[in-house]
């Protein structure tokens, strides 16, 4: 067997593992919402895509620098959307950071600011 | 199970499970642990620095022959980025104090200072006459600089986001813990800066 | 594909090149994708628990430490879809891996996925020191946590420090490679021995970030599979920090033989951390002596992993001493002292965790007649693998070789080494059937079915995304035990009961 092929093979059912297990674990029936709340004080931040979203621009910038061609820093075609993903990832955890950390305080205190040393997101 | 948990027990069981609110804030240990793996990334430069600089032989450490390194204007360099650490600090203090609008002024001059040494740096690039790929001198010169380049740049970032957030009044004097960790980053970014000035134009 | 090829001489089955890429690949992933993100994954769930906390400390920032996994992982195994993944073995040396001796761009997505895989470990030992100082429940003081959040405490500083240097490492390297840079060619003034000394600084290092959690497994299984507190908590605990020191001190000693190696200094280190590591075998035999013990399928692995240990760590105190390791390094002797530590070791901790917190984890129990099948295979299995390597080694037979001499007597051994490795691998068909048809329709497990001493099994199994509704009193290392043998009196003084334990088999109720 080529290399190639070993490659495929390695790469392709690497692919279907993590893409089944996601499938398998997110399609579980989830029991009745009938489990309370976290108790007073414990905040625990939404699921979140944005990691998977800088994960993958990381790679992107990465593979552009493996597969560079001579003469470049980078191959354009995947560093450049890949520091795009990830520069609009990071804006975008800023953002939602921002947003639920001024909804804890309204929720929680009210006016009155929280300590700055709450679990941080 | 449910014998010897704490006494008071609301009716639908939702308790409040102190935490430990003392201390330094959580995400200034973040910070903190975090610049201390940066410090052993640029310890393992460092280390690169001066295994190659031993192996030439301290005599023959120098620019490719022809070039030279240009101190007095990465002197002018240090001066700009050891002025931006106090800059840093008065913004600290000011949000200390609540002045909102000291910490914007104090934040912006921050990051001018910070842009001004990247382009000196950038300017001191282009002037070198050698470069990654000129033997072993140029490859530690430019990587050891470089990288502590993009370090500035991300305190950039970070400064860019905490005038941000401050025009949109989000920091007071009790809730900015984001400009105290920001800081740390940028005074560490500058202590690295003074080794790296220290190691490169003054040991030679 | 490794143990197939070297069973008898000659090359059967893959050619020279691809035997590099397997084995490269094959360190490469058991150490960086294997084994930390697993430990990874079991201190993520368990730490919180265990310190009565709800979650991490940055949660988010921990989602983006596991999804850089599966990244860069992806990253180092594409080298294979572009003409050949990394084949200059897990260390890299240079000059091997420069551009000319090694052009492929296989060796460069090695580089960079690496980096990521390097950084997702910082990012989450950030995460966990964080964890661990600032959101322990109220009245745990550090000297109360349970063993595993200290070795995941120790584990998580060594590798906030040591990653970054190998970061470093791996930067200068794809410069050299790629944009003409000159660390390692000693024809511009670079030197190939740097390589090296960054590699281990962060190599050696690393494998205790590999064994210190299992030995914090082992730790918490022994005593509630003993029924007794470990034996000498304090003395575990500096054994652990000690190591950890000391870990710093030793990195030379993979490189004896390049001659550019202060011998004395490095081989007293290695013999040193020999000592605290000496001193955890003692805390384990004290806590299983005069214990009521149960051998369920994960102490049947923590079992496993002591004797295991030992014989690796004997094997690496031998490997100490310069003039034996003048004689043995790079051959067989070494690999089977790595894979006694590493697989021994830290994989059938890994097991035994399995094992004991898969109820917690699923709220099912596995099943524990086909674990046993599995334990049973897997050791034997693996005995049969890695033992007679140590002939091998001390015989010559270098490592990384595709092939042999058929005259060189190598072959019964070879033969045997790799039956061994089929039997590891037959041993997992057991526990995947254990694993799927339990979490198909295992026995429900209840909140605490091993009765253990600490504080994750305080809550529902699976615990609430929040993890705690209620959290009892803590006065001790081990808070559940207190809540459910001991009011008043052991609560106040649990020294005490240490000393006079209490008989509770009337009590308990039968352990599955």
């Amino acid at each position: 067997m080529t290399d190639t092929a070993i490659g495929f093979l390695i790469v392709g059912t690497g692919m279907l593992v993590v893409l089944g297990v996601v499938f398998a674990v997110s399609s579980r029936p989830r029991p009745a919402k009938t489990r309370p709340g976290p108790p007073q004080g414990v905040h625990l931040p939404p699921p979140s895509f944005l990691p998977v979203v800088l994960s993958i621009g990381a790679a992107l910038i990465g593979a552009g620098l493996a597969f560079r061609g001579e003469d470049q820093l980078a191959n354009p075609f995947l560093a450049i959307p890949g520091l795009v993903i990830f520069v609009l990832g990071i804006v975008w955890w800023v953002r939602a950071a921002n947003r639920e950390w001024s909804e804890v305080e309204a929720g929680d205190h009210g006016s009155h600011a929280p300590p700055d040393d709450q679990p941080a997101h | 199970m449910t014998a010897g948990t704490l006494p008071a027990q609301p009716a639908e069981g939702h308790e409040p499970i102190p935490t430990h609110a003392t201390g330094m804030p959580t995400p200034m240990v973040g910070m903190l642990l975090f610049i201390a793996s940066e410090v052993m990334f640029f310890g393992g430069l460092f280390a690169t620095y001066f295994n190659a600089r031993a192996s030439v032989g301290p005599d023959n450490w120098h620019p490719p022959s022809g070039t030279e390194l240009d101190l007095p204007l990465a002197a002018v360099l240090t001066a700009i980025l050891v002025a931006s650490s106090f800059t840093m600090q008065f913004g600290v203090w000011a949000i200390r104090r609540g002045d909102t609008g000291k910490l914007k002024l104090w934040t912006a001059i921050t990051l001018g200072l910070g842009i001004l040494f990247l382009s000196g740096q950038l300017y001191d690039y282009s002037e070198l006459g050698f470069g990654i790929s000129d033997g072993v001198f140029g490859t530690v010169f430019y990587t050891l600089t470089g990288f502590h380049g993009a370090h500035v740049f991300g305190g950039a970032v970070g400064l860019t986001i905490l005038l941000a957030r401050a025009t949109r009044g989000q920091f007071s004097a009790h809730n900015h813990v984001a400009v105290e960790a920001v800081s740390i980053y940028w005074h560490f970014v500058d202590v690295v800066w003074i080794a790296v000035f220290s190691t490169i134009y003054l040991l030679g | 594909m490794v143990r197939s090829e070297l069973a008898v001489p000659g090359l059967q089955l893959v050619d020279q090149d691809t035997f590099n890429q397997a084995f490269t690949m094959h360190g490469t992933i058991m150490l960086f994708l294997f084994i930390i993100p697993t430990l990874s994954g079991f201190a993520n769930y368990i730490v919180p628990l265990q310190l009565g906390a709800p979650d991490m400390a940055f949660p988010r920032i921990n989602a983006l430490s596991f999804w850089l996994l599966p990244l860069g992982g992806l990253l180092i195994f594409s080298g294979y879809l572009f003409g050949g993944a990394a084949a200059e073995g897990w260390t890299s040396y240079a000059p091997l891996t420069a551009k000319e001796h090694s052009p492929g761009v296989g060796t460069d997505l090695w580089i960079i996925g690496l980096t990521l895989v390097g950084t997702a470990s910082i990012l989450g030992a950030v995460n966990f020191i964080t964890t661990i100082f600032k959101m322990r429940a109220p009245g745990m003081t550090l000297f109360r946590m349970p063993i595993f959040v200290w070795t995941v405490l120790v584990t998580a500083v060594l590798i906030l420090l040591a990653t970054p240097v190998l970061t470093a490492g791996l930067i200068a390297l794809f410069i050299d490679r790629n944009y003409g840079g000159s660390f390692f060619d000693p024809s511009v003034g670079g030197n190939p021995i740097l390589w090296q000394h960054i590699f281990w600084f962060f190599g050696h290092p690393e494998v205790y970030i590999v064994i210190l959690p299992a030995m914090g497994v082992v730790s918490e299984v022994l005593p509630v599979f003993s029924r007794k507190p470990l034996f000498g908590y304090k003395a575990f605990v500096f054994a652990t920090i000690a190591i950890g020191l000391l870990s710093w001190t030793v990195w030379a000693h993979h490189m004896f033989t390049t001659g550019a190696v202060f011998l004395p200094f490095f081989s007293f280190m290695t013999a040193l951390i020999a000592i605290p590591t000496g001193i955890k075998m003692f805390n384990w035999l004290g806590t299983l002596y005069r214990g009521k013990i149960t051998l369920t399928t994960a102490m049947l692995f923590a079992l496993g992993f002591i004797a295991m240990f030992l014989i690796g760590g004997i094997s690496g105190v031998m490997l100490a001493s310069p003039p034996i390791d003048f004689h043995v390094q790079d051959t067989y002797f070494v690999v089977a002292h790595l894979h006694y530590v590493f697989f021994g070791g830290a994989v059938f901790g890994v097991f035994a965790a399995t094992y004991y917190w898969f109820p917690k984890m699923t709220g099912r129990m596995l099943n524990e007649p086909l674990g046993k099948v599995h334990f049973w295979m897997h050791f034997i299995g693996f005995n049969l693998a890695f033992f007679p390597m140590h002939q091998l080694g001390l015989s010559g037979m270098p490592r990384r070789i595709s092939d042999y001499s058929p005259d060189s007597g190598w072959m019964y051994l070879n033969i045997v080494s790799t039956v061994g490795a089929f039997l590891i691998a037959a041993s997992i068909i057991p526990f995947l059937i254990n694993v799927i048809s339990s979490l198909i329709n295992g026995e429900p497990a209840g909140d605490d079915p091993w009765e253990g001493n600490t504080l994750e099994w305080a809550t529902t199994s699976p615990p609430p995304p929040y993890n705690f509704d209620k959290l009892p009193p803590i006065h001790s290392e081990r808070p559940l035990f207190f809540l459910t043998h001991g009011h008043g009196h052991a609560a106040e003084h649990p020294d005490d009961l240490e000393e006079h334990p209490v008989d509770d088999a009337e009590h308990r109720e039968g352990l599955v």
